[in-house]
């Protein structure tokens, strides 16, 4: 036990202590950070940049439509805007010509932004005319058009014989919130399906990574101690299953302690989100994060340990019976394919995850630890496939330590040619 | 208690294409330095990682300190220096260190302190530099065997097994190894290592086992077997430089299978029948200068040649003794 706990802490130490762990740990959440908070920020801030402000209305309309659009661009949404730059020149058409050129030479000289011509005939025909430097973009030509479209329609209202002050209260354009419901083939399927879709793909993707990434570091654990001829010394000392033991948990606790940390500082972050974003004068825009339950969120880190175990035992074998890293590469394929097919079958369970397909590969040991998850965090999925798909695991799990301890025990002393599956077979009959 | 550090009976060890370990048998006793002695591929590191239960032998017994070496408890009293050396190379030496003494069982705390004596010992540490700090990358080859050195030595094992202790090492660096060996052996431990350096082994060793192809070749102490092999050997000094005459006699078949001349300095081997009275008789009746005339015991270097010769070393192999 004590010689266990004497590889764990190697393992663990050696690899927290990495200038690569540090940065991986640091960096992911502040990755994390800037993808919540820097696109609200960037939408905020084109919002804001939308300059309908200091430009020229030049009323013709004898109605006061352009003190209507004056103030209806003013009550735009997200940020309070100085709408007195925008000036409105009320004048008759034989002003207009002259106005006209006299707003270009502003728009020239920068001055203002555009000036809106606001003709008589506006009430009928509805057409109005602009020029500007923004006439290219949409979003403030829209806003321009929207509020010409409110000052018309307030003065149509008036002139029903509305009272001015409820026009004014009832036309007063107001932000809108649609709430879009996602509904499936089960009906519906709550709030904010397209959220719901990257975030269950982010839980799939993550765990692929870390599942990933983590077994190779143990694969090339045992390389390193192969290359650099350690493994001689420490088997001599610990049995190798101790050593493969202490391995597996050494780099299986690193990549726990990766993870908590980045889930907490994530955590932190969404909860400082709103104070950050206020200090970026960003109100805050209700953008929910789906929320996991408790025991979903332990079923999660209970698919990741035993996806790692899984693939940490394959790698490691894969370390004992090659030379190098390119023998390593070639030699990883297999289980390689293994885990890049399941996550192919991350977009099929996106769109269905309730079909024959998602139901049997994510029973299958081999995708289970993606997949289920992913299931999981999509829809309800009955016990009975959750408890089948842990169970497949842990059989497929337990063979696999079986077969690599052993591939393990003979490999690990054996230099030279790369052993075929033949020779393979008989290391694991023969230490058996 | 047994007597016996250890007791090999009938091993032997095959892999696919060669028999690489055949009947060996051999005692090594208790307290004594003994030395494995073979050229390369002749079995030496097989027969050490059997003895370690690093490999199974395919047949036979080994017992290591009075157990079976398959009992897990023996692991910690043995330490180890394999031939083929290598260290955790980002690691600092110290931590290396001590993640060695703590597989054996040695608290952390008692094992920083016997790796600064240790450091200090070898001149590892020194007022001007503390290589333990230092990652095991920045050390020389020679360093680098001094830690791993250090490495079989912390848990303080009742037996240490050395293979190829010496090689890549510097004069300096190898006495200070000899000397550790020699207080080791004070100190009641015994020491094995396996060589084909046979001065090494001559100077250092109690007893020996010399392995040629797999197999025993002869085994005892150093003195027993000097006695068995040194009944035909005279040294032979003279005052002047050899006469024609005494050249003749030397160069005598019947009499002298082999003279190796060093000019003044004779080591001369006797032929079978020879007679070691009938050839000082008939040097000093040809007027030579006889300082010194003594039978002696041969070289261990020597013995190794005629017992094993050339045709001991076996091309091809896997490399690994």
């Amino acid at each position: 036990m004590a010689r266990l706990w004497a590889v764990i802490k190697r393992e663990y130490l050696e690899r927290v202590r990495t200038k690569w762990f540090l940065i991986a740990t640091v960096f992911a959440p502040l990755f994390f950070g800037m993808i919540t908070i820097f696109p609200i920020w960037l939408t905020a801030r084109s919002a804001r940049n939308v300059d309908v402000n200091n430009i020229l209305v030049l009323d013709a309309s004898g109605r006061g439509i352009g003190k209507r659009v004056q103030f209806a661009l003013g009550s735009g949404p997200m940020t309070e805007r100085d709408t007195g730059k925008t000036q409105v020149i009320e004048l008759d058409t034989t002003q207009l010509a002259a106005a006209e050129l006299a707003a270009l030479d502003a728009v020239v000289k920068r001055e203002r932004r555009g000036y809106l011509v606001v003709p008589p005939t506006i009430m009928s025909d509805t057409v109005a005319r602009y020029a500007g430097r923004n006439a290219s973009s949409l979003v403030e030509i829209g806003r321009i058009s929207a509020a010409l479209r409110d000052g018309i329609l307030a003065t149509r209202l008036e002139e029903e014989g509305m009272n001015a002050g409820r026009v004014m209260q009832l036309t007063s354009s107001r932000r809108i919130e649609l709430s879009a419901d996602q509904i499936g083939d089960r009906g519906r399927e709550g709030r904010g399906g397209l959220v719901k879709y990257f975030f269950s793909f982010t839980i799939a993707f993550l765990l692929y990574m870390s599942i990933f990434l983590y077994s190779q570091n143990v694969m090339r654990s045992v390389l390193e101690e192969k290359q650099t001829r350690v493994a001689e010394v420490i088997v001599s000392s610990v049995r190798t299953d101790t050593l493969l033991a202490g391995k597996v948990i050494g780099v299986g606790a690193v990549g726990i302690t990766q993870q908590i940390l980045w889930i907490a500082t994530s955590v932190a972050l969404l909860y400082l989100r709103a104070p950050i974003l206020r200090a970026l004068k960003i109100m805050n825009p209700a953008i929910s994060i789906p929320s996991i339950p408790l025991s979903v969120a332990l079923l999660l880190l209970l698919f990741f340990v035993l996806g790692f175990l899984l693939y940490s035992a394959l790698f490691a074998s894969v370390g004992a019976m090659v030379n190098d890293d390119r023998e390593a590469q070639q030699a990883q394929q297999p289980f390689t394919l293994l885990l890049v097919g399941t996550i192919i079958l991350v977009q099929p369970l996106l769109i269905n995850p309730s079909s024959d397909l998602a139901v049997w590969s994510s029973i299958f040991p081999f995708s289970a630890a993606v997949l289920m998850p992913l299931r999981l965090s999509m829809t309800s999925v009955p016990a009975w496939q959750v408890v089948a798909s842990i169970a497949a695991m842990l059989v497929m799990i337990a063979v696999a330590i079986w077969i690599a301890a052993r591939i393990y025990r003979v490999g690990l002393l054996m230099y030279g040619k790369r052993p075929t599956l033949g020779e393979l077979a008989r290391w694991v009959r023969r230490s058996a | 208690m047994s007597e016996a550090a250890i007791e090999i009976r009938n091993v032997e060890k095959r892999y696919a294409a060669h028999v690489a370990v055949r009947d060996l048998s051999l005692v090594v006793p208790r307290g004594t330095v003994y030395g494995l002695l073979g050229p390369n591929g002749a079995g030496k590191t097989t027969t050490i990682r059997m003895i370690l239960d690093i490999i199974e032998p395919d047949r036979g017994t080994i017992d290591v300190l009075g157990r079976s070496h398959r009992d897990r408890s023996v692991q910690d009293d043995v330490g180890y220096l394999p031939e083929e050396r290598g260290l955790y190379r980002k690691m600092q030496v110290r931590r290396v260190l001590r993640f060695l003494a703590e597989l054996k069982g040695v608290k952390a705390k008692e094992a920083d302190r016997r790796i600064d004596e240790w450091l200090e010992r070898l001149t590892l540490r020194t007022a001007g530099k503390d290589w333990g700090a230092a990652k095991v990358d920045e050390l020389s080859r020679g360093m680098q065997q001094k830690v791993q050195f250090i490495g079989a030595l912390l848990h303080d094992p009742e037996l240490v097994m050395l293979d190829e202790p010496f090689s890549g090492l510097d004069p300096v660096n190898a006495q200070a190894l000899k000397d550790t060996v020699v207080e080791l052996k004070r100190r009641g431990k015994t020491v094995i290592f396996s060589t084909h350096l046979m001065e090494n082994a001559e100077r250092l060793c109690d007893a020996v086992c010399i392995i040629a192809r797999g197999e025993k070749v002869l085994d005892g102490t150093v003195s027993d077997v000097k006695a068995a092999h040194g009944a035909r050997s005279v040294a032979l000094a003279l005052d002047a430089d050899a006469s024609p005459a005494v050249k003749a006699i030397l160069g005598d078949r019947s009499l002298v299978t082999r003279a190796d001349d060093s000019n003044r300095f004779f080591e001369i081997e006797l032929a079978d029948g020879g007679d070691a009275g009938v050839l000082l008789r008939r040097l000093v009746e040809a007027g030579a200068p006889v300082r010194r005339f003594e039978r002696v015991q041969p070289s261990l270097h020597r013995i190794f040649l005629d017992r094993v010769g050339a045709s001991g070393v076996e091309a091809g192999m896997s490399g690994h003794g």
